[in-house]
């Protein structure tokens, strides 16, 4: 059927074989090997590369765009990877589900040049499981040029934004947010909290032009987006290119996540996982890896003045660090979210 | 008159087409990060060029989609050629199915497949997965391609062959083979570009050291509008059809 | 005979291992239960492909089979003329059809991406609009079904021109002369003549137009904005967020099902049978 139209290059397609074959060889590599997935523009390149020259190694660096896409892929227990970076309220699933492997301590002294807030956090207070690496929170970003007045989630309900905000493709943060509005808990498992959020959610709907993740940035930065529920470390990318754009940390409350190196157990490079988790707390090491990510870091070192990824103490308080669902709430926000998206 | 119209209407729609490849290739020459033109440059190119993930993803893409296309045109040609000396319903039916197959639910098949049998074999998602993968949907594509030219093939020539003493597989080799060149050249190029592009199934069964063009190329239009998309798509765009174009002129010849 | 045997081993061996047995694992999920943090657990169940028939579920299915439908007519009244078109054009007929099918030979998702930078409300069409002083503030044109649906049309529309112009190449054209002839006006001839005849090539692109548009999660997912539920997204979150499998399973079976009966009747016809 389709032969008419497609056509031949069976001669090229013998020198690609010939030119694949023999750099296949050329790129053998004798090196041991470390496999790290982690989020996508979460480090700085130039740290990979000297961790493999100090180290005599090699790293295979993955990346991924969420912590779902991150899961399906590890939950097999024989994806291959080696290091991950889940969000704090993935670790204790994980480590419930036998996913991960007990942290060893000894082989981390740099864990005492962590901030203290991470020292002995909520979701993992022995750091038995992960080694914090990386936290923002969500909150509204906007144009201040173009929108005043943004202090609270109320704000991305409001009627002269019509057709001009966003919300986070994301059922917890999207149904949290509307329980955060309503003055319930972010984290809610009651149904009948949940079903006033579903109905705040849908209302919410009509006002919004799309649900956006990380792409919405460049529509902050054009001005095609005025207000967006946002994280704020995309938020302080996307001040970069726009200085306009503002980011308010919400008077009801907000989020706050936490990315967390995390060596798997299924690794069979327990002791190289542990050098890399050690590199990655070096302060200099910490410091660069913040400044290229432009994200806020869990070390001591390297710490920024800018408000939007280290907001100060009275606005941090307002923050919580979300736990993991139980899975039976998970469960019925999921079917919630189904009816939001197709309300 | 009527002709006319029709010539218009096509115009038209070739505008459709194209209007967006074109949009896209321009602006990957522009200074400017934005929807807005300031200025000719080249600096999205040395970005894409520099960056090793796309170096990296482009290399993966192409072992993948060579070997995928390779296993997949033998496969698939043996198919056409023994469907077409007696029909193979369950066969056919089969492996059409794939072609109809939302890619969602195959990826998401093998995936489980192998997750599942790789507990009991101690292996990991990798290249290979994805080619397997990859000849799996692209097998459909070649039988399409060479069925369609094998229906235009009288059986006479085989059997005179055999008649003149050949065996039933030099009658294969030496006078079926060589009329069907044409086309298995041409399914070996739609089984490569199906497999060099496709991102939703690849996604599912990649482990560590598969990461594809595509799975980059998405991964950036996720985190948002980069020129350096733009110059990776006018890259794509411009190879592939060249590589099109010339293929159809070493045909025409 | 022998040689028939051995030609068709190895597509038997890949369709056995690599489409048939990961639709029996399928199957096999979607009679299970789903495990707490994704997976599949004991015991088996008919309780996925029960909620298949909730409500909600029947609507976003419904839904699905309604974009893919205008999706597929949109392709066809784009189509239909261009096939027209470049079947008459005589010795150029090749090159107008190269013109066609070539972008579909670039990347799909960079066809979909380029979509999003001209319908934006700082993209193409809307700057072109205001710098020419049609309107003052930019049209919502992307992340609305429109958008899903010029995407769509976008992607798939070759797969419609394709069999159709194979039908009408072999159409005698003698037959519309001849209404022609006998007095038919244009409009009549092509209305009782060539699309009757063409009908085969029309099914066949339906066919291959409504399937995969009916099962898209890409082009929903970037152009629609998350604002809509296709039957592939319905998926893709079973798979991912809701780490629902058995569930996700057996969406993933209806889907093939529904792909199944577009094919069975398709293959009813014997005209299009021969095309494939």
């Amino acid at each position: 059927m389709l032969r008419d139209s497609q056509n031949r290059a069976l001669s090229s397609r013998r020198t690609f074989l010939v030119a694949g074959g023999a750099s296949t060889v050329a790129c053998a590599d004798r090196r041991p090997r470390l496999n790290v997935f982690n989020w996508s523009a979460y480090i700085d390149p130039a740290m990979i590369e000297r961790f493999e020259t100090e180290r005599g190694v090699r790293i295979r660096y993955g990346t991924y765009e969420s912590n779902e896409e991150m899961l399906a892929r590890v939950m097999s227990g024989n994806s291959g990877w080696d290091v991950v970076f889940p969000t704090h309220s993935r670790l204790g699933p994980m480590a419930t589900h036998g996913l991960l492997a007990r942290l060893d301590h000894g082989r981390l002294p740099g864990l005492a040049g962590l901030d203290s807030r991470f020292q002995q956090p909520v979701w993992d207070s022995e750091l038995h499981w992960a080694v914090p690496y990386m936290w923002n929170g969500t909150g509204v970003a906007y144009n201040s040029k173009l929108v005043a007045g943004v202090e609270a989630w109320s704000a991305l309900w409001r009627d002269d934004l019509r057709g001009r905000m966003t919300m986070l493709d994301d059922p917890e943060d999207v149904l949290g947010v509307c329980l955060l509005k309503l003055g319930m808990p972010f984290s809610s498992v009651d149904e009948r909290q949940l079903q006033a959020a579903k109905a705040e959610a849908i209302r919410q709907k009509q006002y919004l032009r799309a649900y956006l993740n990380a792409d919405v940035r460049d529509q902050l930065v054009s001005g095609d987006v005025l207000a967006a529920e946002l994280w704020s470390t995309t938020t302080a990318q996307a001040i970069a290119g726009n200085a306009a754009l503002r980011f308010a940390w919400p008077t009801e409350g907000f989020p706050l996540y936490c990315d967390c190196a995390a060596i798997l157990r299924e690794s069979t490079r327990y002791e190289l996982a542990h050098e890399f988790l050690e590199f990655l707390l070096q302060p200099d090491v910490a410091a660069a890896n913040a400044r290229v990510a432009v994200t806020a870091t869990a070390n001591r070192a390297g710490q920024s003045a800018d408000p939007v990824l280290y907001p100060p103490g009275e606005v941090y308080a307002r923050g919580f660090w979300p736990p993991a669902l139980p899975p039976a709430a998970q469960r019925y926000r999921d079917r919630l979210w189904t009816e939001i998206k197709s309300a | 008159m009527r002709t006319r119209g029709l010539a218009s209407w096509t115009v038209l729609v070739l505008f459709f087409l194209y209007a967006p490849l074109a949009v896209l290739v321009a602006f990957s020459f522009n200074t400017s990060r934005f929807t807005v033109w300031e200025g000719f440059s080249f600096a999205w190119y040395r970005a894409a060029l520099s960056d090793p993930a796309l170096a990296e993803g482009l290399w993966n893409s192409l072992i993948i989609a060579l070997a995928a296309s390779a296993i997949a045109t033998i496969i698939g040609t043996l198919a056409a050629y023994g469907i077409w000396r007696r029909p193979a319903p369950w066969l056919a039916g089969t492996i059409y199915l794939s072609l109809l197959t939302p890619e969602i639910v195959t990826g998401v098949s093998l995936l489980a497949l192998f997750q599942w049998s790789f507990r009991f074999l101690h292996l990991h998602l990798g290249l290979f997965t994805v080619v397997a993968a990859h000849v799996a949907f692209s097998i459909a594509y070649v039988m399409i391609v060479v069925s369609a030219r094998l229906r235009e093939y009288d059986r006479s020539q085989e059997e005179a062959a055999m008649d003149l003493g050949a065996t039933e597989w030099s009658a294969f080799r030496r006078v079926t083979l060589p009329y069907l060149a044409p086309a298995i050249g041409a399914a070996a190029l739609l089984a490569l570009v199906v497999s060099f592009d496709d991102y939703v199934i690849t996604s599912l069964v990649a482990g560590v050291d598969s990461e594809t063009l595509p799975m980059v190329v998405y991964a950036m239009a996720r985190r948002g509008v980069s020129p350096v998309l733009n110059a990776v798509s006018a890259f794509i765009v411009v190879v592939f059809g060249a590589l099109i174009v010339v293929s159809q002129r070493l045909q025409e010849r | 005979m022998k040689l028939r045997f051995w030609s068709l081993l190895p597509a038997r061996l890949t369709g056995a291992l690599l489409l048939g047995i990961p639709l029996a694992v399928i199957i096999a999920y979607s009679l299970l239960t789903r495990g707490d943090y994704g997976g599949v657990e004991q015991p088996w169940t008919l309780d996925n492909w029960a909620r298949l028939a909730d409500p909600l579920y029947l609507a976003i299915v419904w839904r699905s089979v309604w974009i893919a439908g205008v999706a597929t007519l949109l392709c066809a009244a784009a189509g239909f003329p261009v096939a027209l078109f470049i079947v008459r054009s005589g010795r150029w007929r090749n090159v107008w059809l190269q013109l066609v099918l070539l972008p579909f030979w670039t990347s799909f998702l960079i066809r979909t991406y380029a979509w999003i930078f001209i319908l934006r409300d700082t993209g193409l069409v809307n700057t072109a609009l205001t710098s020419l002083g049609l309107i003052h503030k930019p049209l919502p044109l992307l992340y609305n079904d429109g958008a899903v649906l010029a995407g769509l049309v976008y992607n798939y529309l070759p797969f419609f021109v394709l069999p159709l112009y194979a039908t009408l190449e072999k159409l005698d054209t003698a037959l519309p002369e001849a209404a022609a002839d006998l007095g038919a006006t244009p409009w009549r001839t092509l209305r009782r003549v060539t699309i009757p005849l063409s009908l085969p090539g029309i099914i066949a692109g339906s066919v291959l137009v409504f399937v995969p548009c009916l099962g898209a999660y890409l082009t929903p997912d970037l152009l629609g904005g998350g604002k809509t539920v296709m039957i592939g997204n319905l998926v893709q979150n079973q798979f991912t967020s809701a780490r629902d499998w058995p569930f996700g399973s057996a969406v993933s079976m209806a889907v093939l099902m529904l792909s199944a009966l577009s094919l069975a009747a398709f293959l009813r016809h014997r005209t299009a049978r021969e095309l494939l």
